[in-house]
């Protein structure tokens, strides 16, 4: 057998074993698909598919932010307020001189910079990641409100409109994000992740200079959230220095629901993609089958524990 | 001699770890071409020695030369730079990464700023060839046993192309098959010029494959010569042997009680198929190297892990117990090896962990009831000489006395099968014969004390009996009058060690 899979090139191998894991996901991920596009086949049209796709497109980005965290056994408690961040940093720079590309540079500045600070924190100062995020939570959230007290800020007609109109700019730009996370992990700093993640002491003793992972990543980490803080100031076509609050817990629930171990390691990108479209279009069917909003919060509660608790079940009866 | 020509040479290696000294002036010359074996029980200080050669761990004094040149600051970056690789117990693999992205982790070849995937395919099926690893190279680690990762892990340091390859007990996870493997391996290495340093506890394997012995006792270094002419029997006794002093009390054996624990046929964790017993009034000591299943045996007696048996009674109750409460009504008691997790809650002061196995039964209507309490602390503190205000918390106490509170606490509940595992670990000298004092004096009450121990000559001078694991069997029962290190080491190795008349 070996003789027959060695002439499938090598990296393709090792993508397909990655895919393993998350078959299951895709199949609960296209029924729901399918169900929402049942009940709403407008789904179809170019107009129902780009606001179908920016609906996900901001969960579906600090999803992979936190993936890329626990994947490397780490987790941030701050992503809502780095949205929030990203969100007032473009509504405040987009009026001035810098205009709008200054708006993006500084917006994608910021998300490095802060990810960079907190992964040298955790790793230098050997702080517990949780913690330092949940300080990291407060202080960019205060930052948010200097910056921007009240919801306010410029966001021009024609970027809205661009990235958040009628066209499936929101979709493109996600598969552009899903290719340059591939290469991405085609680099040694990449696969570090994985490494770092699943056995510090043996990727260190290997020669992995982890720490130099761990800080790519949290900075990597950051980039993605700000750029959902980006793409939601564009979105509601203003700056709002609490918006992304509920974004923390959500992009833990859809890695959560991706396949993404807190224990590090175990995950993969295409599992929180899935992950995060299962939390989206679940949201969208239950609103569409009428549910009342506190119904849908329970619902989404119970599913992410029972999307958790299922496979640890099958996996105790395949053991014994 | 050899010096001249090693690869990597120590010279007057030390080093410390709180005040104890772990090696005390060992030398060793790795020379190309030559499998060099290093042995010495457990806690001889082989694992340091590695670690120093590796770069992990810096010594107190001497120096490693490499090509005849010192190193002076050896990180594990360097040292692998240097040449050196280390296939280490704690394996050191991504079980989410494939075969092949394992072994050339940390050294991945590079094509504009990616990892080279097809170079690294043609590299790493070259090493995989070299281990007969025959899974495809995608397979991710995770999925594979326990033997077949150790080949991965020793396919890895290969990769880099060695000078110097330590192997640290590489075949304790290998089935004799694979164990083959790597037997042809390193004598292939040999013929390249590899300077290889074997450590192992299979004695017929060194015998088989190494030209060049290093025995570590205590630290130093008590043999450094050809292995040639030298029998398995001889390095037993190379590696034991030390003066006992008066360290361990003086004790006349107790007239032999009813049988306590009596259990044929016993299977639990790795322990299979055991045959035990232990009378009132005896120290059944069991031995063997650190890991072959004695803990778990133990543990299935104490009803903490699932057992089965043949049959088995202990306490005049049918065993195995379905949980540690139905053994501890039984009367057992067991205190752990781990006694900073398992046996004490550090932060607790000393009299809230004393009184902690006892507050089902100091209570009044439900109530704690506190002068009964302190009543007991101020009794146990008193026999054991725990010096000093009980309020402390436990973690402000030096390790022995530590081990005599995780003892103390079990008294009250006057249990008739103490077990024991390594109580003298980590524990200074006199409250070593403390405990050796108090073990035997609990037994002369006719109570009978199961000690699990890694310290060979405890097991010589404390016990009545000594049952020796190995690879989760007890391979050896040894009796009063015959239990010496030789006997002892000799049945954890397997390997037939002659009396010999003093």
């Amino acid at each position: 057998m070996s003789t027959l899979s060695s002439r499938e090139p090598l990296f393709w191998a090792v993508q397909r074993q990655r895919n393993r894991g998350v078959i299951g996901l895709f199949v609960v991920v296209i029924a729901f698909l399918a169900l929402y596009a049942y009940l709403f086949p407008g789904l179809f049209t170019l107009g129902g598919f780009s606001k179908f796709t920016q609906n996900w497109f901001p969960l579906a980005l600090v999803a992979m932010a936190q993936t890329l965290l626990m994947m490397m056994g780490g987790i941030s408690l701050a992503i809502g307020p780095l949205v929030s961040l990203g969100a007032v940093i473009a509504a405040t720079v987009m009026g001035t001189a810098f205009g709008v590309t200054g708006a993006i540079v500084a917006v994608l500045l910021a998300g490095l910079v802060v990810g960079g600070i907190t992964g040298a924190i955790v790793s230098y100062l050997r702080l517990p990641a949780i913690i330092v995020t949940l300080a990291g939570s407060f202080i960019i959230g205060g930052i948010a409100l200097i910056i921007l007290p009240r919801p306010g800020g410029v966001i021009p007609a024609g970027f809205s409109d661009f990235l958040a109109g009628h066209t499936p700019a929101a979709f493109g730009l996600l598969v552009v994000i899903v290719i340059l996370w591939k290469l991405y992990l085609a680099t040694p700093l990449g696969l570090g992740i994985y490494a770092a993640g699943d056995n510090p002491i043996g990727a260190f003793r290997s020669g992995v200079a982890v720490n130099r992972v761990r800080i790519a990543t949290y900075a990597l980490s950051g980039l993605l959230t700000t750029l959902a803080g980006l793409f939601v100031a564009a979105q509601t076509g203003s700056g709002d220095p609490v918006i992304g609050t509920p974004f923390t817990l959500n992009s833990i629930a859809a890695a959560v629901l991706g396949g993404v171990s807190f224990l590090g390691g175990r995950g993969t990108m295409r599992g929180a993609l899935a992950g995060s479209l299962l939390l989206s279009v679940m949201i969208n069917v239950m609103f569409f089958l009428g549910f009342p909003p506190v119904a849908q919060y329970i619902a989404q509660g119970l599913i992410i524990v029972g999307a958790v608790a299922i496979p640890q079940f099958t996996g105790r009866w395949r053991r014994s | 001699m050899a010096g001249s020509t090693a690869f990597l040479a120590a010279k007057g290696l030390s080093k410390g770890f709180f005040g104890n000294p772990v090696l005390k002036d060992v030398s060793i010359s790795l020379v190309p071409g030559r499998v060099h074996a290093l042995l010495g029980e457990n806690g001889a200080g082989k694992s340091t020695l590695i670690n120093l050669l590796s770069g992990s761990l810096a010594p107190d004094g001497g120096e490693i030369l490499m090509d005849g040149q010192p190193l002076s600051r050896l990180n594990p970056a360097g040292a692998r730079n240097a040449g050196i690789a280390v296939v280490q117990q704690e394996l050191s693999l991504a079980p989410d990464l494939s075969i092949a992205e394992n072994i050339g982790l940390g050294a991945y070849p590079r094509r504009l700023g990616f990892v080279d995937y097809p170079e690294l395919a043609r590299r790493t099926a070259e090493v995989r060839d070299l281990v007969g690893l025959d899974e495809p190279l995608a397979t991710p680690v995770g999925t594979l046993a326990l033997g077949r990762r150790q080949m991965v892990e020793i396919a890895k340091a290969l990769f880099r192309k060695p000078r110097v390859l330590i192997l640290d007990e590489p075949t304790s996870s290998l089935s004799a098959h694979e164990a083959g493997i790597l037997s042809a391996l390193v004598l292939r290495l040999k013929q390249e010029g590899v300077a290889v340093l074997y450590i192992s506890h299979r004695l017929n394997e060194v015998m088989a494959l190494c030209d060049y012995v290093t025995v570590l006792k205590d630290g130093v270094c008590t043999a450094d010569q050809p292995l040639a002419g030298v029998d398995a029997e001889g390095l037993v006794r190379l590696m034991v042997g030390r003066d006992a002093g008066d360290l361990f009390p003086k004790w006349e054996p107790n007239a032999a009680g009813d049988l306590l624990v009596d259990v044929q046929g016993f299977s639990s964790g790795m322990a299979r198929d055991v045959s035990f017993t232990a009378r009132r009034g005896e120290v059944v000591g069991i031995g063997g190297l650190v890991g072959q299943g004695q803990e778990d045996f133990v543990l299935g007696l104490y009803g903490a892990l699932a057992a089965q048996a043949a049959s088995a009674t202990i306490c005049g109750q049918k065993a195995p117990f379905s949980s540690v409460g139905a053994a501890t009504r039984a009367g057992l008691a067991y205190v752990p090896a781990d006694r900073k997790h398992e046996g004490l809650i550090l932060p607790h002061s000393i009299a809230s962990n004393l009184i902690l196995p006892s507050l089902g039964r100091l209570n009044r209507a439900g109530m704690r009831d506190r002068s009964a309490e302190r009543n007991l602390v101020s009794d146990l503190a008193r026999r054991l000489t725990i010096k000093g205000d009980t309020a402390r918390p436990v973690q402000a106490l030096s390790g022995g006395n530590q081990q005599k509170v995780a003892l103390a606490k079990w008294l009250p509940l006057a249990p008739s099968v103490l077990l024991l595992n390594d109580p003298t670990r980590g524990v200074d000298i006199d409250t070593k014969r403390e405990i050796y004092l108090m073990l035997r004096s609990f037994a002369a009450e006719g109570k009978t004390v199961v000690l699990i121990s890694s310290d060979t000559p405890e097991l010589v001078h404390l016990c009545d009996r000594v049952t020796v694991f190995r690879e989760g069997r007890a391979v050896a029962t040894i009796a009063r009058g015959h239990i010496t290190e030789e006997a002892i080491v000799g049945a954890a190795m397997g390997v037939e060690v002659r009396e010999q008349a003093a």
